[in-house]
Parts: structure tokens; C-alpha cells; sequence
């Protein structure tokens, strides 16, 4: 009887490569509404909640969190891909390559030396975002995600749609919250370039913009850029684009801006 | 015989377990760790320290709160920087609401089928539909408390060098004290339900260790102190403990003189139990336990003493803190200065630790990071080789049951031992 229940419901794992997990506990964190949700669809995997092994069958939707940095990590995205009619991204690390991609600005594969002695047969390659590995059929961007977008787009998703976040700056969700503008006190934010959807959560805790949720399509890059020279040297904007894995977005976005 | 797992779900990051047996013999035991290195102390070198609380919370997704509040706490030293009696209680307080949150999740969601034979939580959640809106309800105070504090649970915003970025809500800050005589009732009655889950027993004498030497339940400051009697400041907390790397391990394992030591909920009620608010306290002698108590099983039972204390703290603290001028939180102009800072904080799981090195600018030079599942992973497979002999005769599957509940009973968070 269990099993025809679960007949018509769609097949779906969420899986964590290497990350905090936080993506996925912002998931959990909403309580029964994560229970509502788990309760539409057969959860074949998600090992927050269950012991059981993961039986390897196919999925409608395969959910994945972080960076492939092991090559374990490496075969589990790549096996989901496979499983997966619809392959979803939770979150900076996975999608934008999150706070390990810091080290690829820097001292890349040599930053291992400050943390370990020995390095030997440790997996330390560069990282790589997820779509660079397989390809990558929507994105729930922010570090971590916004679990009410989540509930938002799933529905979409569970009847096989891709959905579209709509092209909007941070500015639009902080100005209906209310907040007064963080530029306007010359505090550096990069909302204006940056996709919303957030619900503006930093500047309503009066924390500038860092960009977690990646550009938006038609941010425009090289001006924020200049109207933020007031206020952050050229060193401090670099450093900044790098805590989520910005950066070479940001490079890429100013060539083609020219 | 090799005893091997491959995955141990139902805890933060990737592990296996593996044990080699010989002729009724441990030879060794190990959790086998499959988690990634994010080398969050080496990209922190060369940033600017303003970064390191966002970057460093970022370690784990359970407990931001600790990794941010430690990071901060060590920045302030190394910099000089005095953080006001009301920032300091307001962290307190969120560290409470963390610790509140965490413990909920572990020993109702992640533990407790273990001790019921259920292999899932949606079955669980069917059979004890009462028991989980209570969990689910304490879990939801502490994130309350984290929330309007920091501005979001998972990754909170408003926390940073000197004081808050923005002073929470006066009337969030009423509601959650509010809430809190219903929810301690609840915690009450989910504690009495878990006195009636039938666990193991098995104990190992070993020494415990956590923060200490204040008139209160120590959590956001205080000595290190140790079960057995030595008591040491924070800052020589690397001239007592060894972080030990071998080959292709990314945990360096901790030790003190060469021996594991334990950490965590069952040490600080160990080693604090008299400073425990009343309700904890009485809940805790109900449970007739002997001082010292080495049941590693009895962690569970730890956290829930410490969730009822926390209720308690957190609503006392928070009154506090209401009868307080609640902009006295906001940061004040500071000076950045060249300095070596460290700093501990007790996490859910146990003593956390950081020390930090900065420049004249604000640039960090060097960071060392000291996680609790670090700290106590030793003593874990100590433990473990000794459990096993008493479940030999098992069945496979049964006898693996029996392991994955030990291991999920310390609480373990992997992506905070590698980081």
C-alpha cells in the first residue's frame, strides 16, 4: 500500500558534497513546512534523516550542496547527474565554488602547507564549481539559500518546469523592508549588481552586500564598481568579490562590459 | 575480522568506521573520514580580519554561532578591543540559543531512533508525533533566540569585532522570554520521555575537560579545567594540548600528555553540575548518576540537562539584558593594532579554540583552529575499541547498529574537525 502511494510521486535525493551543510539545514530549519514538502514527494535520499542506504535507482530530481573536492565527491555528482532527470544546486558552494574557492585567488594548491604537515594522499585539487563537472539544470543561489525560494520554485520543479529568478537587484526586497541605503552612508554594498531574492537579509542587518547569490543577468559591474571607489580601495574590492567565489565573475563581466 | 561502514549517516559530514579484530582482539578502530579539505585556516592568511567571523562561521553549518562568537572573541584580544558587559551578555545568550538548537536536533532527530531500532525519521516522527512537536518546539526557541539576535539562523549577520552591527528588537527580545516558560514545561516533558529509552551501558574512565572556574555554568567564558583536577588559562591551551597529524589524515587529532581526553555536554556536567540552573538540576539528580559518570551514551541524557539549563540561562540573561540600555550592543570606534589573540567558547559539542595573529593594518598573518570533534575524536575509537569486545557475538547488522549508535551518541561534526 506504502509503495502505490509513493507510486506517483516524484523520486527525489538531496545530497551534500563537501560543505557545512548549512544549505541543507536551512531546509530543516523550517520545521513542518520541510515535512509538508518531504511528505509530496519519495525522499530516496537524504542522510540528515535516515540510515538507510541509498539504493542508487533513478530520480526525477537529484539536489545537490557543495564543492567536489574529494574524488568521492567527484563520483557521487556525477552519479546523480546520471540518476537525475533534473539536476538542482543548493547553494554559493556549489554553484559559485563558496569560501574554498578563496584559495584559487591566492596561493591555490600550496595553501594546503600552512594547515597540514603531512600532504601526502590528501585530495587538494582546485576548486571547481559543479557545473564544470556535469551539467546543471537550475540553481538555488546564496550562502546559504533563502529556504523560502526554495519552497517557492520546488513546486515548478516537481512538475518537471525550470523556473527563471527574476532579473531584480538585492535593492528592490531592502528598499520594501525599509532599510535605509548602505551606499547613501558610504558603506560598501554590492546589491545593486547582485540577484535578490534574499529578502535583502544582510542590509536589514546592516551588513553590506557581499554577493552570495552571484550577478544578476544585466548588473552592470563596471559602474558599481566606480561608485564604490569612494568607499573601498581596489585591493579591498578584490578581497571582498572572493569570500563567495565572485571574483572572476566580476572579471569576466568588466571584459564584456568593454 | 574487519568490522567496516561505509557511510554513517545522521550526522554532520562524511565518515565511514572501520575495526580490525583479531581472535577476539581490537587491534584498532578508526572512523575512516571522507569529508574535503576547505583549508579555512590557510585562506583566511592575508585577508583582511573584518572577513575572518564570515568566513570562519562558515566551518559548519549547525554551529556558525561558536565559530563566529570564538573568532571575534579572539580578534578582540589580539587587537585589544573591550567589547561592552551588554555585547558580551547578548553573545552569551546566543551561544545559549546555539547550543539549544543544536542539542535538540541531535538527540531528538539524529540519536534517538537508535535507541528505539528505527532506521528513519519520518517513521519516527509517526510514532511519536507528541515527542517531535515538543523537539521541534525547543528547536524553535533556539533559533528564535539566534535569529532575532543575529539576523539569521544559519549564518548570522550581525555579529562582529567590538559589539553588534544593529541592536536586536526590544519586543522579539519580550516574546522569546515570553515563550520561554512553555517551552522549559515542554523540554520538562521531553526530558521524562527520554529517561524511558533504554541505553546501554558501558563506561570507560577517562578525563574530562571544558571551561570552568566562574560562578556560573561556564559556556562563553572561563579557565580550562580538567576532571581531575588541573585547571589552566585559556592561553596556554597549546602548551597542554597536541594537535597530532599522521599520513592521510586530514583530523589532526588532539590529545593531552599523549591520552584522549573527552569533551563536550557529559564533561561540562561532569565538571559544572553544581552550577547548573534549578530545573537542570533537579532533572539531573533524577537520573541518579554517580559523579564522575563514563557512559558515553549518557551524553545524550547530558544534553538534555543542558538544554533545560539553557531555557533557564537564556531567560534570565535575557531580562537582564532587557533592564539594560539595549544600544550599549552597537560597536563603538575601535583602533586596529598589531596582536596575537586566542580565545575558547563552549560549543554544543565541546571547547572550542582559536588563536589569531594580525598586523599593524588588520591583516591576518596566522590562525590555528581548534574544533571540539578534533578534540574528542581520540577518545572516541579509545572508547570504541573497548565496546566492541562486549558486541562480538552479535549479528552483522545488529553489531553495526550498535556502532553507528555509539558513534552518533558523541554528537561528531566532521566538516568542523576538517575544516
Amino acid at each position: 500500500m506504502e509503495h502505490r502511494k509513493n507510486f506517483f510521486k516524484p523520486k527525489v535525493a538531496i545530497v551534500s558534497l563537501t560543505s557545512c551543510e548549512g544549505c541543507q539545514f536551512a531546509l530543516l530549519d523550517l520545521g513542518e513546512r520541510f515535512l509538508d514538502f518531504a511528505n509530496k514527494i519519495e525522499m530516496m535520499d537524504f542522510r540528515l534523516i535516515e540510515d538507510e542506504e541509498d539504493a542508487g535507482l533513478k530520480l526525477d530530481i537529484g539536489i545537490v550542496e557543495g564543492t567536489p573536492i574529494t574524488e568521492d565527491n567527484v563520483k557521487t555528482l556525477q552519479e546523480l547527474r546520471k540518476r537525475s532527470k533534473i539536476l538542482v544546486v543548493l547553494g554559493n558552494c556549489a554553484a559559485m565554488g563558496g569560501i574554498p574557492e578563496i584559495k584559487n585567488y591566492h596561493e591555490g594548491v600550496n595553501t594546503i602547507k600552512h594547515v597540514y604537515k603531512y600532504i601526502h594522499g590528501i585530495s587538494n585539487p582546485e576548486i571547481k564549481e559543479v557545473d564544470n563537472f556535469v551539467k546543471v539544470d537550475f540553481t538555488f543561489p546564496g550562502c546559504p539559500i533563502n529556504a523560502e525560494e526554495f519552497l517557492k520554485y520546488m513546486p515548478e520543479i516537481l512538475e518537471g518546469r525550470i523556473p527563471q529568478i527574476p532579473d531584480q537587484p538585492v535593492c528592490v526586497e531592502c528598499k520594501a523592508a525599509g532599510n535605509k541605503c548602505l551606499l547613501l552612508e558610504n558603506k560598501p554594498c554590492f546589491g545593486p549588481m547582485i540577484l535578490g531574492g534574499c529578502n535583502a537579509v544582510c542590509p536589514t542587518s546592516r551588513m553590506g552586500c557581499q554577493g552570495c547569490r552571484g550577478l544578476r543577468p544585466k548588473g552592470k559591474v563596471t559602474a558599481m564598481r566606480q561608485a564604490l571607489k569612494r568607499m573601498m580601495t581596489d585591493e579591498e574590492f578584490e578581497n571582498t568579490t572572493e569570500i563567495y567565489g565572485l571574483r572572476d565573475d566580476v572579471e569576466e563581466r568588466i571584459k564584456s562590459e568593454k | 575480522m574487519d568490522i567496516k561502514i561505509n557511510h554513517i549517516a545522521k550526522m554532520e559530514g562524511h565518515t565511514g568506521f572501520m575495526a580490525s579484530v583479531v581472535k577476539g582482539d581490537v587491534k584498532s578502530a578508526k572512523l575512516e573520514v571522507q569529508e574535503g579539505i576547505r583549508l579555512i585556516e590557510g585562506v583566511l592568511i592575508g585577508r583582511h580580519y573584518a572577513d575572518m567571523p564570515i568566513v570562519a562561521q562558515r566551518i559548519c553549518g549547525i554551529c556558525p554561532v561558536v565559530h563566529n562568537l570564538t573568532s571575534i572573541k579572539a580578534l578582540e584580544n589580539a587587537m585589544k578591543v573591550q567589547a561592552t558587559p551588554e555585547t558580551k551578555k547578548l553573545r552569551e545568550i546566543m551561544e545559549l540559543g546555539q547550543i539549544i538548537h543544536s542539542h535538540a536536533l541531535h538527540l531528538f532527530f539524529l540519536s534517538l531512533a537508535d535507541f528505539l531500532d528505527i532506521d528513519n525519521d519520518i517513521q519516527l516522527i509517526k510514532e511519536y508525533p507528541e515527542e517531535t512537536k515538543k523537539a521541534v518546539r525547543i528547536r524553535e526557541f533556539g533559533m528564535a533566540i539566534v535569529k532575532v539576535i543575529g539576523g539569521r539562523v544559519v549564518h548570522p549577520l550581525t555579529n562582529e569585532v567590538g559589539g553588534f552591527k544593529k541592536a536586536p528588537n526590544e519586543e522579539d527580545l519580550r516574546k522569546i522570554v515570553a515563550d520561554s516558560e512553555g517551552v522549559l514545561k515542554e523540554a520538562l516533558e521531553l526530558a521524562e520521555f527520554f529517561k524511558t529509552i533504554k541505553i546501554p551501558d558501558f563506561s570507560r574512565v577517562t578525563e574530562y575537560v571544558c571551561l570552568g572556574k566562574r560562578p556560573n555554568y561556564s559556556i562563553y567564558d572561563g579557565d580550562i579545567v580538567f576532571s581531575k583536577g588541573l585547571h589552566i588559562p585559556v592561553r596556554k591551551f597549546e602548551d597542554n594540548f597536541q594537535e597530532l597529524q599522521k599520513q592521510n589524515e586530514v583530523i589532526k587529532k588532539v590529545v593531552h600528555a599523549g591520552k584522549s581526553y573527552m569533551i563536550g555536554a557529559i564533561a561540562r556536567v561532569n565538571i559544572n553540575h553544581s552550577k547548573l540552573n534549578p530545573y537542570a538540576q533537579n532533572y539531573l539528580e533524577s537520573l541518579n548518576w554517580k559523579f564522575p559518570d563514563f557512559n558515553p551514551f549518557h551524553n545524550i541524557l547530558a544534553q538534555m540537562v543542558e538544554i533545560i539549563h539553557s531555557i533557564e540561562e537564556s531567560a534570565k540573561l535575557l531580562k537582564e539584558f532587557l533592564n539594560s540600555d539595549l544600544n550599549e550592543v552597537v560597536t563603538k570606534p575601535y583602533k586596529v593594532r598589531e596582536g596575537v589573540g586566542v580565545a575558547a567558547v563552549e560549543a554544543p559539542r565541546g571547547t572550542l579554540y582559536y588563536h589569531v595573529e594580525v598586523d599593524a593594518k588588520g591583516y591576518i598573518k596566522n590562525v590555528n583552529i581548534i574544533t571540539p570533534t578534533a578534540q574528542f575524536l581520540a577518545n572516541l575509537e579509545d572508547d570504541i575499541m573497548e565496546y566492541i569486545p562486549g558486541i562480538l557475538d552479535l549479528k552483522n547488522k545488529d553489531r553495526e547498529r550498535k556502532l553507528r549508535a555509539f558513534i552518533r551518541a558523541y554528537d561528531p561534526c566532521i566538516s568542523c574537525a576538517v575544516h
